[in-house]
C-alpha cells in the first residue's frame, strides 16, 4: 500500500511527460493528487489500529507512525488542494499568454517531482535517505522557485538552491558523526534507521551525539527557515508561483522540522532530560520570532510579509519542542498543522490578488474586497487567523502553546514570546491593512474573481482552519496523542 | 687526533661536493631544453678560473666589503662541520646547536646583505631589500620544522636528531615528515636562489636577488662567495638528506669502509634532491617578487601543518 | 596501508590550502581534479582492504565512480560552462589570498580543538583522519563565501561534499550503500542544477558576478 504512495507522483511524471494537453495534465495532476490523499487516508486508519507501519525491501525501509502520518497527511492534503487551485491559476496564465504548454507541462512534471520527494522523506526509518530525500526536494524545486524567470526570480532560485546546498551538506556531517555515535552497536542492516537508534539511544556515544545534533539543527534548520540562516526563504516564498509558495511554506518548513525532531528525541532519550537540546531550540526559536517580528513591521511586498509570518510561526513550534513537556509538543503538533493550513490558504489568496493586479507591492494594491469579493474577504479573515486571533485555529495552539510554557514556570520566556507575537500581529495587520482601502489611484483593474478553482479551494481551508479551532474529532486527538509519545518516549 | 681528521674529513668533503651540486642541476635545466649545457664540473673550472684572477675592489668601500667573502665562507664551512654529513661522529655537538647552525648561515647572510649596500651601487642595495624580505619570510618556515623534529626526538642538537630518525623506517610515509620535507624543500628553493624565487643566469634587474649581492665581487673574492654559497645549498640538502631519507649505515664511525660505503651512500642522495630541485626549477618560471611571499606563506603553511600533525599524533 | 591514509588525508588537506590560494577559475578547477584524484585512491586503498577482508564490494563501486564522475566528467563540465559564459576580467575573491590562507589554518585548528574536546572518538589514527577532513569541509564553507563569481560557488560546495565523503570514509568505512548511491545522485543532480542556473544567471545579468544580484533586499 505504501508503495503505491511513491509509485503514484512518479507515474505522474511519466504520463504528463507522454500526454500533451493541459487539459490532460489538470486531470491527472487532480487524479493522482486525489489517490495520493485516499491511500494516506487508508495508512492513518492502519496507523490509528496497529501503532506503526513497517515494511520495505531490505530492512524496514519504509516507515510510518503517528508523527509521520500527521505530516503525510499534511502533505498529500495541501497538495490536493493545490492541485485544484493551479487549475484555474495555469488557465489564466496560459489566456494572458504567459505561459504556453511546454512550460506547463515542465511545471506539473516539476510540481510532481516536489511532492514524490516530500512524500519519500516523511515515509523513510534510515537516517540516512531521509536526508538525501530532503536534498532531492532542495534539487526539486529550484527551478519552480525560478520559474517566472525573470532577475527576481533567478536571484531567489540561486540563493535558494546555494544556501540550502551548503545547510544540507552541514546536516551530512551531524549524520556522519550520528553514525559514528552508533558505531559500537552491532547492527547489520539497521545502521542509521531512526528506530534502531531510538531503541538503543542509552548505548550511543553521547558526547558526539550532541556534535551531531548541533550539526543536523543548523543544517535542517537552514532548510527550515531557522533565523540566522532565513536568508533564502523571503526571497524565494515570494518569487515562486503561488501554489508551489503555498507548498514551501505550508509543508515543507514542517518536512525539514521533522528530521529535527526526530533527533531530538534521540538525544533527549540519551541524555534522559531535554535541557541542552532544549535550550538551543529555544534560542534559536527566538531569534527566529524576533527577526520575523522585526522584519515584518517594513516590508513592502505582501508575498515577502507572509514569508517572514512563516519563520515566525517555525520559531513558536521549535519553541515548543525545546521545551519539550507534553503539553508542549502536543500543542507544537497542534500548530504545526494549523499553520500549515493557514498559510496555504494565505498564499493561495495572494496569488489570486497577484494576477489580478499583477504587482507583489503592498501599495499599488488596492480595495480588495470589493474587486475580488472572495479572495478579498478570505485574504482579510486570514491576516487575522494568522496574527493569531480566536476563533481560529492559530489562536487554539499559540495559546495552547504559551499555556504549556507557563505551565513549566518558564515565565520570561511565555512574556517575551508574549510581546513579539503583539509586535508580529502589530505588523502584519497595520501593512496589510491599506490593500483594503480604495486611495483615489486609477488602477484600470476589472472587478471579478480569475480563478474559480482557487476560490473554492480557499473558501474550503477557511471554513477549516475555523473548524479545528474550535473541535477536534476524537480520532485525530487520539492520533495526536501518539505522536506525542513517539516524540517524547511516553515521559 | 680524531679532531683533526675529522675536520679534515668534513672539510674536504663538503668543499670538493658543493659545486657539484651546481653542475647536476645545470645539466637537468640544459637537458629540458635539449641541449648538452656545461660539464658537470663546470663551478670547479669557474672557481680555479677566478682565483688566479685580479681583484678589483671599489674605492668608496669599506672594510666590510673586504671581510665579507671570508665571513661568508667561514660561516658556511663551520656550519658543516656541525651538522653530520657522513658518519656521526661529531666532536663539537652542543644542545641547541641547531639554532645555532641556522644563525650562523643567518650572519653570513647579514654580512653579504652589508657588503652588497656598501659598494654604493643601486644594484647592490635593490638585491639586500630583496633578500631581506625572502629570507625574513623563509627563516620562521625553516624554524618551525626544525623544531618539530627536535621535539620529535627530544634533542636539539643536529647530530641527536638525526640519530633518531635512523631508527624510524621510511619516514617519508608519514603525514608529519612529508609536510616537513616538503616545507624544507620550499625554503631550499627560497634560500639558493632557484627559479621560483630568483634567476641568477640572467642578469636582468628584474630577476636578480642572490646575483645582484654579488655582482661587484671580483677574483679570489668572488669565488669565496660562490664557494660559499654553494657549501650552504650544500648544507640545507645535507639537512633534509639526512634527516629524512636516513641510511643505516650512519650510525658508527669505525671502519674506514664503512665510512666510504656511508661517503657513497650520502652522495646517492644529494643527488637524488639535487635532480629533484632541477626538475623543480625546470618545470617552473620565476614569479613576479610580491608573489614570493605566496611560496613563503606555502611554506610556512606546510611546516605548520606538520607541526599540527605531530601535535595531534601525540608523540 | 594505514600509513598511506594518513598521508592522504594530509595531502587532501594541503591540496584544499592550494585551492584556496588560487586566483584563476581554470586553475581552481584543475586542482579540485587533483584532489578527487588523491580521493579516489584513498577509496581505491579503502576498498581493497575492505574486499580482502570483509568481501565487501561497495567502496570500489564507490571509488569508481568517484573517478568517472569527480575526476573526468565534472571537471570537463566545469571548463565547458566557463568557456560558454562571457566573462570580464575582475578580482574573483574578497579578501586577498594570504588573509585567507591563515583563515583557512585557522579554521583547521578549531576543528582539531573542537574535536579534540568530545570524549567519545578514539584516539591515534581515527582522530587525525577526522580533524583533516572536517578540516576540508569547513574550508569549502570559507572558500564559497570568499569567492564573487558563481562558478567559485559551485566549486566550494564540491569541495565541501569531497570533505564530506572523506569523512565518512575514514571515520565509518563507508555509509551504507544506498546512501552512498543516494548521495553521488543528489550530488551529480546538484552540480547539474546549478550550472544550469549559473547559465541563466549570465543570461539575465550579463555576468555571474554576484554582487550584481542585490535586488531583494529586506
Amino acid at each position: 500500500m505504501g508503495l503505491i504512495l511513491w509509485a503514484a507522483p512518479l507515474s505522474a511524471i511519466l504520463i504528463m511527460f507522454l500526454t500533451k494537453t493541459t487539459k490532460a495534465h489538470h486531470i491527472i495532476s487532480v487524479l493522482v493528487s486525489v489517490i495520493e490523499v485516499a491511500v494516506t487516508w487508508v495508512l492513518t486508519y492502519q496507523v490509528m489500529v496497529e501503532g506503526q507501519i513497517a515494511y520495505g525491501f531490505v530492512g524496514k525501509l519504509f516507515y510510518l507512525d503517528a508523527f509521520s502520518i500527521i505530516l503525510l497527511n499534511l502533505v498529500v492534503i495541501v497538495g490536493m488542494l493545490a492541485a485544484i487551485y493551479n487549475i484555474g491559476y495555469l488557465n489564466h496564465e496560459k489566456k494572458n499568454g504567459e505561459i504556453d504548454l511546454k512550460r506547463i507541462r515542465l511545471f506539473y512534471m516539476l510540481l510532481y517531482g516536489f511532492i514524490f520527494t516530500m512524500v519519500f522523506a516523511l515515509t523513510v526509518n534510515n537516517m540516512g535517505l531521509m536526508w538525501i530525500a530532503v536534498e532531492a526536494i532542495t534539487l526539486a524545486s529550484t527551478f519552480l522557485v525560478g520559474f517566472h524567470n525573470d532577475k527576481k526570480a533567478i536571484e531567489a532560485a540561486w540563493k535558494y538552491v546555494i544556501i540550502c546546498s551548503v545547510g544540507i551538506a552541514i546536516a551530512m556531517l551531524g549524520i556522519v558523526f550520528l553514525h559514528i555515535s552508533s558505531l559500537g552497536i552491532n547492527e547489520g542492516a539497521g545502521i542509521l534507521d531512526w528506530t534502531t537508534l531510538y531503541d538503543n539511544a542509552d548505548k550511543l556515544n553521547g558526547p558526539v551525539l550532541r556534535f551531531a545534533f548541533i550539526f543536523i539543527l543548523i543544517g535542517f534548520g537552514t532548510k527550515a527557515g531557522l533565523a540566522p540562516m532565513h536568508t533564502w526563504l523571503p526571497d524565494a516564498h515570494s518569487q515562486a508561483p503561488s501554489s508551489v509558495s503555498a507548498m514551501l511554506s505550508g509543508v515543507l518548513l514542517n518536512t525539514s522540522l521533522y528530521p529535527i525532531i526526530r533527533t531530538v528525541s534521540i538525544v533527549n532519550k540519551n541524555m534522559e532530560s531535554s535541557v541542552f537540546t532544549g535550550r538551543l531550540l529555544i534560542g534559536i526559536g527566538l531569534i527566529s520570532l524576533a527577526t520575523a517580528a522585526i522584519f515584518i513591521i517594513t516590508q513592502k511586498d505582501y508575498k515577502r510579509l507572509l514569508a517572514y509570518s512563516s519563520i515566525e510561526h517555525i520559531g513558536i513550534i521549535t519553541i515548543a519542542m525545546g521545551v519539550f513537556t507534553p503539553a508542549a509538543v502536543f500543542a507544537g503538533l497542534f500548530h504545526m498543522i494549523n499553520h500549515s493550513f493557514t498559510k496555504s490558504m494565505l498564499f493561495l489568496t495572494s496569488g489570486n490578488i497577484l494576477q489580478k493586479y499583477g504587482t507583489r507591492e503592498i501599495g499599488r494594491v488596492q480595495s480588495l474586497i470589493k474587486v475580488l469579493p472572495f479572495s478579498g474577504t478570505v485574504f482579510l479573515i486570514g491576516l487575522f487567523a494568522i496574527g493569531g486571533t480566536p476563533p481560529f485555529s492559530i489562536f487554539a495552539s499559540e495559546f495552547s502553546i504559551l499555556i504549556s510554557i507557563f505551565d513549566n514556570n518558564n515565565f520570561i520566556l511565555g512574556v517575551t514570546i508574549i510581546g513579539l507575537l503583539t509586535l508580529v500581529f502589530v505588523g502584519i495587520v497595520s501593512t496589510l491593512f491599506r490593500m483594503f482601502y480604495y486611495n483615489n489611484r486609477e488602477e484600470n483593474v476589472t472587478s471579478g474573481e480569475t480563478n474559480k478553482y482557487g476560490v473554492a479551494v480557499i473558501v474550503i481551508m477557511l471554513v477549516i482552519i475555523s473548524i479545528t479551532g474550535l473541535y477536534m474529532p476524537e480520532g485525530i486527538f487520539n492520533l495526536m496523542v501518539d505522536a506525542q509519545n513517539v516524540i517524547t518516549g511516553g515521559i | 687526533m680524531r679532531y683533526i681528521e675529522y675536520f679534515l674529513f668534513q672539510g674536504i668533503v663538503l668543499v670538493m661536493l658543493a659545486p657539484l651540486v651546481n653542475g647536476i642541476i645545470g645539466k637537468i635545466k640544459a637537458f629540458s631544453q635539449k641541449r648538452q649545457g656545461p660539464p658537470f664540473l663546470q663551478l670547479y673550472y669557474d672557481l680555479h678560473k677566478l682565483f688566479k684572477k685580479q681583484i678589483v675592489v671599489s674605492d668608496v668601500s669599506t672594510w666590510i666589503f673586504k671581510v665579507t667573502p671570508m665571513i661568508v665562507f667561514t660561516t658556511a664551512l663551520c656550519a658543516g662541520m656541525i651538522v653530520p654529513v657522513v658518519t656521526s661522529f661529531i666532536p663539537e655537538n652542543f644542545p641547541g646547536d641547531i639554532i645555532f647552525t641556522i644563525y650562523l648561515l643567518a650572519l653570513g647572510r647579514f654580512f653579504m646583505m652589508a657588503g652588497a649596500l656598501d659598494t654604493g651601487s643601486t644594484f647592490g642595495g635593490m638585491g639586500s631589500s630583496r633578500e631581506a624580505l625572502i629570507s625574513s619570510l623563509a627563516e620562521p618556515s625553516l624554524l618551525i620544522s626544525v623544531i618539530t623534529v627536535a621535539l620529535i626526538s627530544g634533542t636539539t642538537s643536529v647530530s641527536g636528531m638525526m640519530l633518531k630518525m635512523q631508527t624510524e623506517n621510511t619516514p617519508l610515509l608519514q603525514p608529519v615528515y612529508v609536510m616537513l620535507f616538503l616545507a624544507i624543500l620550499l625554503v631550499i628553493l627560497m634560500d639558493t636562489s632557484r627559479i621560483p624565487v630568483d634567476d641568477p643566469s640572467t642578469h636582468l634587474e628584474l630577476t636578480m636577488v642572490h646575483e645582484a649581492m654579488i655582482l661587484e665581487y671580483s677574483g679570489r673574492n668572488l669565488a669565496l662567495m660562490e664557494l660559499g654559497a654553494a657549501i650552504k645549498q650544500l648544507l640545507l640538502i645535507t639537512l633534509v638528506v639526512n634527516l629524512f631519507l636516513p641510511n643505516q649505515l650512519f650510525i658508527g664511525t669505525t671502519g674506514v669502509a664503512l665510512v666510504v660505503i656511508s661517503l657513497v651512500m650520502y652522495i646517492i642522495k644529494v643527488i637524488f634532491v639535487a635532480v629533484i630541485i632541477g626538475l623543480i626549477e625546470v618545470s617552473s618560471v620565476k614569479f613576479r617578487f610580491f608573489s614570493v611571499p605566496n611560496i613563503a606563506a606555502l611554506s610556512l603553511i606546510l611546516s605548520f601543518l606538520g607541526f599540527m600533525q605531530y601535535f595531534i599524533l601525540g608523540r | 596501508m594505514e600509513k598511506y591514509l594518513d598521508i592522504l588525508s594530509i595531502l587532501i588537506l594541503v591540496s584544499s590550502f592550494a585551492l584556496m590560494a588560487n586566483k584563476r577559475i581554470k586553475s581552481y578547477i584543475n586542482t579540485f581534479r587533483i584532489q578527487a584524484v588523491l580521493i579516489s585512491i584513498a577509496a581505491g586503498i579503502m576498498g581493497a582492504q575492505s574486499y580482502a577482508i570483509e568481501k565487501r564490494l561497495d567502496i570500489i563501486i564507490v571509488c569508481v565512480l568517484i573517478v568517472i564522475l569527480k575526476v573526468y566528467y565534472i571537471p570537463k563540465m566545469l571548463h565547458k560552462t566557463y568557456a560558454d559564459i562571457e566573462y570580464k576580467v575582475g578580482k574573483d575573491f574578497f579578501f586577498n589570498i594570504p588573509v585567507l590562507i591563515f583563515a583557512c589554518f585557522a579554521l583547521v585548528v578549531f576543528s582539531y580543538y573542537c574535536i579534540s574536546d568530545i570524549q567519545g572518538i578514539d584516539k591515534g589514527q581515527l582522530n587525525i583522519q577526522i580533524v583533516n577532513s572536517v578540516s576540508v569541509v569547513m574550508i569549502g564553507i570559507l572558500f564559497m563565501i570568499s569567492r564573487k563569481k558563481a562558478i567559485g560557488m559551485i566549486v566550494g560546495f564540491l569541495v565541501i561534499e569531497n570533505g564530506l565523503f572523506v569523512t565518512t570514509l575514514f571515520a565509518t568505512q563507508g555509509m551504507p550503500f544506498i546512501v552512498d548511491m543516494g548521495i553521488f545522485i543528489d550530488m551529480i543532480t546538484g552540480i547539474m542544477i546549478m550550472g544550469i542556473m549559473v547559465f541563466r544567471i549570465n543570461d539575465k545579468f550579463d555576468s555571474i558576478d554576484i554582487n550584481d544580484m542585490k535586488s531583494l533586499k529586506g
